[in-house]
């Protein structure tokens, strides 16, 4: 290791370690299939671990869309939870009252959803900076108080206020199908930010984050490249909340539009590094194990002194309170800022990154 | 002289009760260096956004190549060949100086757009040509400001334009700088490229344009070779005031 630079050395032992986590991720469930057990190959991971390592899969995606709309094209978009319950009430629907079966009615959440943005974002998308975030937090909240209060025949449209029940999906061994199913929407969510910022398309966003005068008088079509981009957002969100639909087999407003998605998601961009390829995915997962260790769902959990454990939740909330107004001021290129070999993390980058941040 | 390639026809844009552009009626030849003179609020830049697109028109018509192009937006604007540049530069500042050199190539004139690849590649010839060569791979926030104007006309120049607006790149230059400036928009002149250009240094008119228009209170004052109408009464007027036009006069 001598002649390399600590920031290399730094970068290679991220890698290694995100390798190996994700190394961990895919292959641990494998040995809870019963030919793996029929063979004695211990056993690494139970019902739990499927559970968690699944909403952290379905975080990757959610924090890795808004990216799309956020980071790269420089729109807070605060309520793109409305897409993933579009998303969750699409398939749910398709299930539940059509009869389809899961992997026919699946494709049509993404379509539903990006469908709905695009309605939705030729006059939001005129808007900018603030009055974009308030708008899209309007639209986000607006969609759950539909779906649950919208009648037809005096009967309630979408399950009301007790919420919709899913038949269950039956294959062999649902925990993992639903992890390598959102495993696999993760992957895909990464893939097209990967396609997205080597493309024509890609650049034309960056430029309109940039500035957006100058994009259009380059020949960016703005309009048209902010819809494509929130559209693409959502179609990757509502995929996401396909899936969760049924592998939840139960949806309602309140698990299929939980507003504190819409900030949760924004963290993890944030946290990890918006614009970039990798950062929102690695903010999810940090970030999501953290939300899980707080709340005390891990095998690991936090007591603190003085603090009764029921007001756990609300200390987790406080603490990622914390963490974004930490984040935001001092690492505003997210964490992975100092993985790409770009800066280091010292006194001097947090000093210059404060003078950056504030007025 | 070839035909007109773009020409303007009483075109008129108000913000409020203000014509801040009032009936503007002059053509450009294709090959042409114009500059586009006048006082503080004469209306330049606004009749600059009005061809550019950023602008709808209140009256008037401006035609590209015979054919009506107000009222269309900005990013179709140009795509049929108008580049422009802005007064107050605005880089994309997260981008390298090749990247938003490129950025320029990957989009622009519609038939000759280029894939990200061929418009990196082409980026350096264009950031050659306006002498920022040497610091492509620097980050924008690294430019000195006679830089970032320099980039500002790369970034125009690499959508492949077949008219060229600038405004007011070379306010704030020094001598040394104005006279590299003069040798870029001559350099781009050179590859087949109409300039219009608004300018307050006087000297970058008479050295440059074949033609000046001048501008005041949003109507055109005059319009000829720069020497004369540099000397022409009314245009002194506008400038420094009656009282004065007419001591000196006298």
């Amino acid at each position: 290791m001598i002649g390399m630079s600590a920031s290399r050395l730094w970068n290679r032992i991220f890698i290694g370690l995100a390798l190996a986590v994700l190394a961990y991720a895919v292959l641990a469930p494998l040995t809870s299939l019963s030919a793996a057990q029929s063979l004695n190959v211990p056993l690494l991971t139970d019902r739990l671990w499927f559970r968690i390592a699944t909403i952290i899969a379905m975080f990757v995606v959610m924090a890795t869309a808004w990216n799309i709309i956020g980071g790269l094209t420089g729109y807070a978009a605060f309520g793109n939870v409305a897409f993933f319950g579009i998303g969750a009430y699409t398939t749910g629907m398709l299930i539940a009252k059509a009869k389809w079966p899961f992997l026919l009615a699946l494709p049509l959440s993404p379509v539903a959803a990006a469908a709905f943005a695009a309605l939705v974002g030729l006059p939001l998308l005129r808007l900018r900076g603030h009055y974009f975030a308030v708008a899209s937090l309007g639209v986000g909240v607006a969609v759950g108080e539909l779906v649950q209060n919208i009648d037809y025949q005096g009967q309630p449209m979408f399950g009301g206020a007790s919420g919709l029940f899913l038949p269950i999906f039956s294959i062999g061994d649902r925990g993992l199908f639903f992890f390598y199913l959102m495993l696999g929407a993760a992957a895909i969510s990464i893939a097209v930010t990967w396609l997205v910022l080597r493309s024509r398309f890609g650049y034309g966003l960056i430029a309109i984050r940039e500035n957006e005068e100058a994009a259009a008088v380059i020949g960016v079509n703005t309009t048209a490249y902010k819809v494509a981009a929130y559209a693409l957002s959502a179609a990757l969100t509502g995929l996401a909340g396909g899936i969760f639909s049924q592998w939840n087999v139960f949806i309602n407003q309140e698990n299929a539009f939980p507003i504190e998605y819409n900030v949760q998601m924004i963290l993890m961009a944030l946290l990890g590094g918006t614009g970039t390829v990798f950062g929102p995915a690695a903010g999810a997962v940090v970030l999501q194990l953290l939300i899980q260790f707080l709340s005390g769902t891990l095998p690991v959990t936090l007591s603190l002194p003085f603090v009764p454990s029921d007001a756990m939740p609300v200390i987790a909330q406080i603490i990622l309170g914390l963490m974004l107004v930490i984040v935001v001021i001092f690492a505003p290129r997210g964490v992975i800022d100092f993985f790409g070999g770009r800066s280091r993390l010292s006194l001097a980058y947090l000093r210059r990154s404060l003078r950056e941040t504030s007025i | 002289m070839e035909a007109a390639q773009l020409e303007l026809e009483n075109v008129t844009k108000r913000f409020g009760g203000v014509a801040a552009v009032d009936g503007v009626t002059f053509s450009v030849a294709k090959g042409e260096i114009l500059g586009i003179i006048g006082p503080n609020g004469a209306g330049k830049t606004t009749l600059l956004n009005c061809i550019s697109g950023v602008y709808r028109l209140d009256g008037g018509d401006i035609r590209w190549q015979g054919a009506s192009i107000s009222g269309l937006a900005p990013h179709k604007v140009a795509r049929l060949g108008v580049g422009r540049t802005f007064q107050v530069v605005k880089p994309f500042g997260s981008m390298t100086v090749r990247e938003n050199a490129a950025i320029g190539s990957l989009f622009g004139s519609e038939q000759a757009r280029l894939a990200p690849k061929a418009a990196f590649k082409q980026a350096d010839s264009v950031l050659e040509l306006v002498g920022l060569r040497s610091k492509a791979d620097l980050p924008v926030s690294a430019l000195t400001v006679p830089d970032r104007k320099r980039l500002e006309v790369a970034r125009a120049v690499a959508t492949r334009p077949k008219l060229l607006l600038l405004d007011e790149v070379m306010a704030g230059l020094n001598h040394v700088e104005i006279d590299e400036a003069l040798d870029m928009v001559r350099a781009v002149h050179k590859t087949g490229v109409t300039v219009v250009l608004i300018e307050h240094v006087m000297r970058v008119i008479v050295g440059l344009c074949q033609r000046a228009v001048v501008l005041n209170l949003g109507r055109v004052l005059a319009d000829g070779e720069p020497e004369v109408v540099l000397r022409d009464e009314r245009v002194v007027e506008a400038y420094l005031g009656e009282r004065y036009a007419k001591r000196l006069k006298d």
